[in-house]
């Protein structure tokens, strides 16, 4: 007992400190420190910023029309680009935007926003920045159907600008088109560049279509060249609208006559040559 | 006016207010997130700084309850299980133990490089604490869940101790002065 006494005489302050520190401890962690976390909440309330609704409203607001401006600059400057390149043709000439373009049919017809009251015919040659994208085949009041020359079933007449190398190209549902040639051994290289022809009465003549990737001579029953489209025919937003009518009606058939004739005299030359050939 | 003119008990109740206060700072300072404060998404382990500056002058046994006080603090703030008072307790008592008056010169970087010690301690502590719950939890992947806790384990009491022994002498070093002072004046 005397020894209990002299302990606590000499150590009461001490463990009534401790207990006390223990006691604040667990009543802190009992509360979930709700005392500390209210103390700080009033201590930090100074510096705290709560935006009230119109606030955030307004923000909101502020970064849509900001996103808003973005697109429109995007559109403005491919607007001024097409601007720039339409100035150097010569012709009167339409601008339209692309507005519809079948998931499906992807790389064979694009919809666009002008039709014949703003002067578009059918038959109208369509350009994008780079080449031809195709011809409008059919037209409504305010918009026109333009089948791509991407699209497989659509042929064109074109010519190798450097060597006069004539033939017509077919699309193959891509960025590359075929062109199959009226000669047995045309003079075609690769880099050179495929407009439109003058035989064909679809185009005026000389339009940039592409250039020449690779060529394939084996090719039955005529040589063929893959041409690469020089328009990005992917991804077209705006085109020219070029205006065109056909020189006469039933043309494209007498003209794939004409193409036809023309490449069977050439294929009874190269053989006639052959036969000289081998007589030799 | 000098903390000296005032009458003895006066001056103990102005020490502890001192004391208790500290300990209030950084149980506040330990809810914020200042720029610069933040390592990997860690921050200072503001009570383990105050546990060591508290332990490197005092017998290991108040080192210990310093710990444990601190610890169940750490358990209101954040969670409760696992414990934070077994590891700042194991941090008092080893702090105390180094007896640093013998071997370590008082200074910024050995209180630093205590505190990176104690750190790594504390984390490390902490992570077995993980484990054993997750052990006798038997879940379902445990080996996973303890694969994670060690991988994250490193992470933590690298970050941990590298931005507690940067911060260390904020909290050591005025606390330090304070408590020289009043054992000076007895």
């Amino acid at each position: 007992m005397y020894i209990l006494r002299r302990w606590w005489e000499r150590y009461s302050v001490q463990t009534i400190l401790v207990a006390l520190a223990l006691l604040a401890s667990w009543s802190v962690r009992a509360t979930n420190g709700v005392v500390l976390v209210e103390i700080y909440y009033w201590l930090s309330y100074p510096f705290q910023s709560t935006p009230s609704e119109a606030e955030i409203l307004e923000i909101a607001q502020h970064q849509e029309l900001q996103q808003r401006l973005l697109e429109l600059e995007v559109q403005n400057q491919q607007l001024q680009t097409l601007l720039g390149y339409v100035a150097n043709v010569p012709d009167e000439t339409i601008i339209a935007p692309v507005i519809g373009r079948p998931a499906d049919q992807w790389w064979q017809q694009i919809t666009i926003g002008s039709g014949r009251q703003e002067g578009v015919t059918e038959g109208s040659a369509v350009l994008g920045i780079g080449g031809v994208v195709g011809r409008v085949i059919n037209v409504t009041p305010h918009t026109s159907r333009v089948l791509l020359v991407s699209d497989p079933s659509s042929q064109v007449g074109v010519t190798v600008s450097r060597s006069r190398a004539k033939g017509y190209l077919r699309g193959q549902s891509g960025d590359q088109a075929v062109m199959i040639f009226f000669e047995r051994v045309p003079d075609v290289r690769p880099g050179d560049t495929v407009v439109t022809s003058r035989l064909s009465n679809r185009f005026p003549a000389g339009l940039p279509i592409g250039q020449v990737e690779s060529i394939n001579l084996e090719q039955s029953p005529a040589p063929e060249a893959v041409v690469a489209l020089g328009s990005p025919v992917g991804m077209l937003e705006w085109v020219i609208v070029y205006p065109h009518s056909p020189i006469e009606a039933g043309w494209d058939d007498s003209m794939q006559r004409s193409e036809v004739q023309h490449s069977e005299v050439q294929h009874s030359e190269v053989q006639h040559s052959e036969v000289q050939h081998s007589e030799d | 006016m000098r903390i000296s003119d005032f009458r003895p008990p006066i001056r103990r109740a102005f020490n502890w207010g001192v004391t208790i206060s500290s300990v209030l700072c950084c149980n506040l300072i330990l809810l914020t997130r200042f720029p610069g404060m933040e390592l990997l998404g860690v921050g200072p382990n503001w009570l383990l700084i105050w546990v060591v500056a508290w332990s490197l002058q005092r017998p290991p046994l108040q080192g210990a309850i310093a710990g444990i006080c601190l610890g169940l603090m750490q358990d209101g703030l954040t969670m409760h299980h696992p414990t934070h008072t077994i590891s700042l307790a194991i941090a008092g008592v080893l702090t105390a133990r180094l007896q640093k008056q013998k071997y370590i010169q008082e200074d910024f970087i050995s209180v630093a490089m205590i505190v990176f010690g104690m750190a790594v301690v504390v984390e490390t502590v902490m992570a077995i604490q993980f484990s054993i719950n997750v052990l006798l939890d038997r879940l379902p992947g445990s080996y996973l869940i303890l694969t994670g806790t060690w991988l994250y384990h490193q992470q933590v009491a690298l970050s941990s101790a590298i931005l507690s022994s940067l911060w260390a002498p904020v909290v050591y070093y005025p606390l330090s002065r304070w408590w020289k002072m009043i054992r000076a004046l007895g």
